[in-house]
């Protein structure tokens, strides 16, 4: 049985390194991303289980990605977290009106983003 | 026309009218009071002339009895007897004399015909009186006619002053028949003018007073735009409306004072509010990766079989520049704080610009490599000797030659520093062949955590803080930072400083 694949979007580099190998380690193939038509470009193609979205990101922001996404028959279905270090109240209404399934700060609380993932790849 | 010099005026119009009522009483009073003398008079002298005939007809009937004593008997008068006969003549023409004091004016005529015709009868009289003892004297009195023709001018002058009086009468019935109406006249009149002054008054103060009454109301409920217009009046009203204006004004500027201020706090609050969202922002992502690496490596260690030493050195390497990164952000936004709380100091010092510019350009040569970027060195002659905080004027010179590495890739960045232009000391400009920048980027690029685009700071990473903190530098020595570009054509920053700090008091 092949582990689901999971894209991580992420413009930081350690960050982006720094996670991979983390849900490597959890049992998770992982796909990486450093911007929002990178990452459009892998869902369309690699059809992956799960994103997980930074929101400020170059070329194309995270918003815009999943509001692109959800309007896309091809990626409407694929469940993203958003992951971000815009930490206020309002950051999260509006990551879950650009689309997003749930929302998640930075710094990662590692333990917790695993039981999110969980919900929406049963294991 | 003032109000005060309306009320004067209708004061003014009524005590005219009322000095010429009381002045239409007194020359009635006075013409009435003239006449009525004039009649006493007359009425005196009818008495007087009644009493005259009386005297008149007394002393012919006792002269006729004595003529006829004379002729029948012998008896004479004594001298007793004549001497009052004389003296009745004479009263009697006193009499005549009295009547003349009356009336002299109208009766002159009438008066001296009876002078003249009483005193030849008077004369006659005397004589006999005088002659009585006589017996030669030959008595003349049996004559009637000297008495009849004075007796007629008596009557005359009786009815002249008959007429006089009556004329009188009728000139005082008229008189006072004059001042009645003249009294009614002046007094419809008076209430006619006063009743139309008050109506005007009342009218013109009323309509004045209830544009201001509207007025204040509009003002009132908070139509500060609002004027009082059309208050026709130099005067008290007139002054009344522009204070009332005047006031509107004022308070119109006080309230938007007031709405700028706190427009202005609201925004500041805003700012406050963004700033620290960013700054959250900013030290959650070196955060993220602490904290992450941290725990794998944690998890790592547990695991025997999968710790890889030199990756684990690695990763620890990672924690440490994350921590770095992280303390060298806190350190730019406290240099802020100070900055905009006025707690930065200045660390005076003399220095030369050259010497600091060569170590900036040397120890930016491996991130310039990097990002395969070709650095320019153009040095003017004669440049002064700065006067200034060294370390801030370094920091600036880091800040702006990173940030066009930053945004700059395979191209050309150069330095150029001349003498400035007065009132500055020296000019410096980093120019690069990087991504520029809009109009509206460029207003926008000196604010905290503000880079040209919201994207651009992941993608060229840099907190937004630099060219913040270095035009903050700029102005606290007394200078100023610039910016001029043209979007995928770079950017040139412009640094223009005094020698010393102080050099320039306005611009800082």
């Amino acid at each position: 049985m092949t582990a689901p694949c999971i894209l991580l979007v992420e413009d930081n580099e350690l960050g982006r390194d720094m996670l991979r190998r983390r849900l490597n380690r959890a049992g998770y193939d992982v796909v990486t991303a450093a911007d929002g038509e990178q990452a459009l470009d892998i869902m369309r193609d690699r059809q992956p289980a799960l994103v997980l979205m930074d929101m400020s990101l170059p070329v194309m922001d995270g918003w815009t990605a999943c509001r692109s996404a959800r309007a896309d028959s091809r990626m409407c279905q694929i469940p993203i977290i958003a992951l971000t270090a815009h930490a206020m109240a309002n950051d999260r209404q509006s990551a879950l009106a650009a689309g997003c399934d749930d929302f998640a700060t930075k710094p990662v609380d590692f333990p917790q983003l695993l039981a999110k993932i969980r919900t929406y790849i049963p294991t | 026309m003032s109000l005060r010099r309306r009320l004067t005026l209708s004061l003014f119009t009524i005590l005219v009218l009322f000095a010429f009522n009381v002045g239409t009483h007194f020359w009635g009073s006075y013409a009435r009071s003239e006449s009525m003398v004039a009649y006493r008079q007359a009425v005196e002298a009818a008495q007087l002339s009644t009493e005259l005939e009386q005297m008149l007809n007394d002393q012919r009937q006792q002269i006729l009895v004595l003529a006829t004593l004379r002729e029948t008997t012998d008896d004479r008068l004594d001298d007793r007897e004549q001497e009052r006969a004389v003296s009745d003549i004479g009263n009697i023409r006193e009499r005549i004399r009295n009547l003349g004091a009356l009336s002299r004016d109208v009766t002159q005529l009438q008066y001296e015909r009876l002078l003249a015709s009483g005193n030849a009868l008077l004369d006659e009289w005397l004589a006999f009186y005088l002659n009585y003892n006589d017996d030669a004297f030959a008595v003349g009195v049996d004559d009637p006619l000297p008495f009849l023709e004075a007796s007629q001018r008596l009557k005359e002058l009786e009815q002249r002053q008959a007429f006089i009086a009556v004329q009188r009468a009728s000139v005082i019935d008229r008189t006072i028949a004059l001042t009645d109406r003249i009294t009614v006249i002046g007094f419809v009149a008076s209430i006619f003018l006063t009743a139309i002054l008050g109506f005007f008054l009342v009218s013109y103060t009323n309509d004045s007073l209830k544009r201001l009454k509207r007025g204040t109301e509009r003002i009132g409920s908070g139509d500060l735009d609002y004027r009082i217009e059309d208050i026709d009046d130099d005067g008290e009203l007139g002054d009344l409306a522009d204070a009332f204006n005047t006031m509107s004004d004022k308070l119109r500027a006080a309230i938007e004072e007031e709405q700028q201020a706190k427009r202005d706090a609201d925004e500041a609050n805003a700012a406050k509010s963004i700033f620290l969202a960013n700054v959250s922002h900013e030290l959650r992502t070196p955060l993220n990766a602490i904290i992450g690496y941290s725990e794998m490596l944690h998890d790592e260690l547990g695991d025997r079989k999968r710790l890889n030493r030199p990756q684990f050195q690695e990763d620890l390497g990672r924690i440490t520049l994350s921590g770095r990164q992280l303390l060298a952000l806190i350190d730019e936004i406290l240099d802020l704080s100070k900055i905009e709380t006025g707690k930065m100091a200045l660390n005076i010092e003399e220095f030369h610009p050259e010497a600091v510019l060569h170590q900036v350009c040397e120890s930016l040569i491996p991130i310039l490599q990097q990002k395969n970027n070709q650095l320019t060195i153009d040095l003017g002659e004669n440049l002064p000797t700065l006067h200034s905080d060294a370390g801030k004027f370094r920091q600036v010179l880091i800040n702006l030659l990173s940030n066009a590495n930053k945004f700059t890739h395979d191209g050309d960045i150069s330095l150029s520093v001349r003498r400035g232009n007065p009132p500055y000391d020296i000019w410096i400009a980093v120019a690069d062949t990087g991504i520029g920048m809009t109009p509206e980027q460029q207003e926008k690029v000196f604010e905290a955590f503000i880079q040209a685009e919201p994207g651009t700071s992941a993608a060229y990473g840099g907190t937004g803080l630099g060219l913040a903190i270095s035009r903050d530098y700029c102005e606290l020595m007394g200078g100023r930072l610039s910016v001029d570009s043209t979007p995928g054509d770079g950017a040139t920053f412009t640094v223009e400083l005094p020698a010393g700090p102080t050099s320039v008091p306005a611009a800082a």
